[in-house]
């Protein structure tokens, strides 16, 4: 819960900055700072404020090839995916199904969604063999908010981790979905576009230990754009 | 390519270049700030293969996030430490701090009076310094463990000793205290 009070709300700001915040309520101040200015406000006083204490670390000569390293890092975020999973997950994103979906989607964005400022965009994610709509994500240059509209839980002690997927790309992960089915972001690893794709694997509880999916596909949507 | 990147030296400019796609503006962040950032990772991971990873992918948040950075909300030399410390923190606790610590010849936490020590010899700004100095000596203590080294409440409540939950408070009378002092 993000307190009201500005002596509770400052405190909460610069035990986030300091790092000192257990995952689940760091992971609620990142999902609320999108929509609360004075929160994004003491985070920025705390972050500015504080990081001059860096200092107290002596600076030191990192690897020799760590330049050369996140070159190549860099170059493999933008190279083509490789052929599995996500071919299927291309394909499928143009059949019939996928434009009912779309049209539920619009419909369920009107109903679900708070209005956000600048283009939105909307997806509807569901099993690649069903119609019916598992979760839906309502999304712009703010952030994007996910929530369930099914009742679907993930294996025993498994999570669902929600992925981006832009043309071309290998896919990014967005985190992994509380139990309560909603996931709000503010800050995205990449920018959301027309025809991205959104997807939902099975991963460990506390997320895919590669970076990449690990798990089965179980859900896929494509953004569209809403207005 | 762009030719006049070399003469940058703001890391300011160096991101709004980046934000424009430009790789030879983050190859002179990096040649700029690395040390200073590999040394901020190294503190809180303690092994030199993670402050690596850490840097690593702080600078390739760096590249795909430039346009989340605002210079209206706050310096270059902000945001960049906050994204290492946080990528730094991302590993540490990913692993499991009981990893690290069970290696003697890792890098131990500075303790207290060698730190009130630096705070006077490192810290440039002056109102930061003041305010550090009028803390109690146990909320400094925790704040810079925190910041500097990385610690959870948990394990600073481990290192001191102390209850967890007066290290809880301590963090937390010493933000208050450091916030109105710092903004009266």
């Amino acid at each position: 819960m993000i307190p009201d009070h500005p002596e509770e709300l400052q405190a909460l700001a610069g035990e986030y900055v300091l790092g000192v915040l257990d995952p689940e309520a760091a992971r609620e101040v990142e999902a609320a700072v999108v929509q609360n200015a004075a929160l994004a406000a003491a985070i920025a006083f705390w972050q500015e404020q504080l990081h001059p204490l860096s200092r107290l670390a002596a600076p030191a000569e990192p690897p020799a090839g760590l330049w050369r390293r996140i070159e190549g890092a860099l170059a493999g975020a933008a190279a083509p995916a490789p052929p599995r999973l996500w071919d299927r997950v291309a394909t499928w994103r143009w059949s019939t199904a996928a434009a009912v979906a779309v049209a539920a989607g619009l419909a369920l964005y009107i109903a679900l969604a708070p209005p956000a400022p600048g283009p939105g965009y909307v997806a509807v994610l569901h099993a690649p063999q069903r119609a019916d709509a598992a979760f839906v994500a309502t999304g712009g240059e703010r952030g994007l908010l996910l929530r369930a509209v099914a009742q679907e839980r993930p294996p025993g002690d498994r999570g669902f981790e929600l992925w981006a997927i832009p043309a071309g790309a290998k896919p990014r992960s967005l985190g992994v979905i509380p139990p309560d089915g909603r996931i709000e972001l503010g800050h995205l690893p990449v920018p959301l576009s027309e025809g991205m794709t959104l997807a939902i694997s099975i991963e460990p509880r506390t997320g895919s230990p590669t970076g990449q999916p690990t798990g089965p596909v179980v859900f896929v949507g494509a953004l569209m754009a809403a207005r | 390519m762009e030719p006049n990147i070399a003469a940058l030296s703001s890391p300011e400019e160096l991101i709004a270049a980046v934000r424009r796609g430009s790789r030879a503006a983050l190859k002179r962040l990096y040649e700029l700030e690395s040390r200073r950032l590999y040394g901020v990772a190294l503190r809180i991971a303690r092994r030199p293969e993670l402050a690596a990873d850490a840097l690593q992918d702080a600078f390739v948040q760096v590249w795909q996030n430039a346009a989340s950075f605002s210079a209206e909300r706050g310096s270059a030399a902000g945001w960049l430490t906050g994204i290492v410390r946080f990528r730094a923190l991302d590993i540490v606790r990913k692993l499991g701090r009981e990893v690290l610590s069970d290696d003697p010849a890792l890098g131990e936490a500075a303790h207290e009076p060698d730190m009130a020590a630096e705070i006077d010899l490192k810290l440039t700004q002056d109102a930061l310094r003041r305010c550090l100095r009028a803390l109690d000596v146990k909320q400094r203590h925790c704040i810079l463990l925190a910041f500097v080294d990385g610690l959870s409440h948990a394990e600073i409540a481990t290192r001191l000793p102390a209850p967890l939950g007066s290290v809880k408070s301590w963090v937390r009378r010493g933000l208050l205290s450091l916030r109105s002092c710092l903004e009266p």
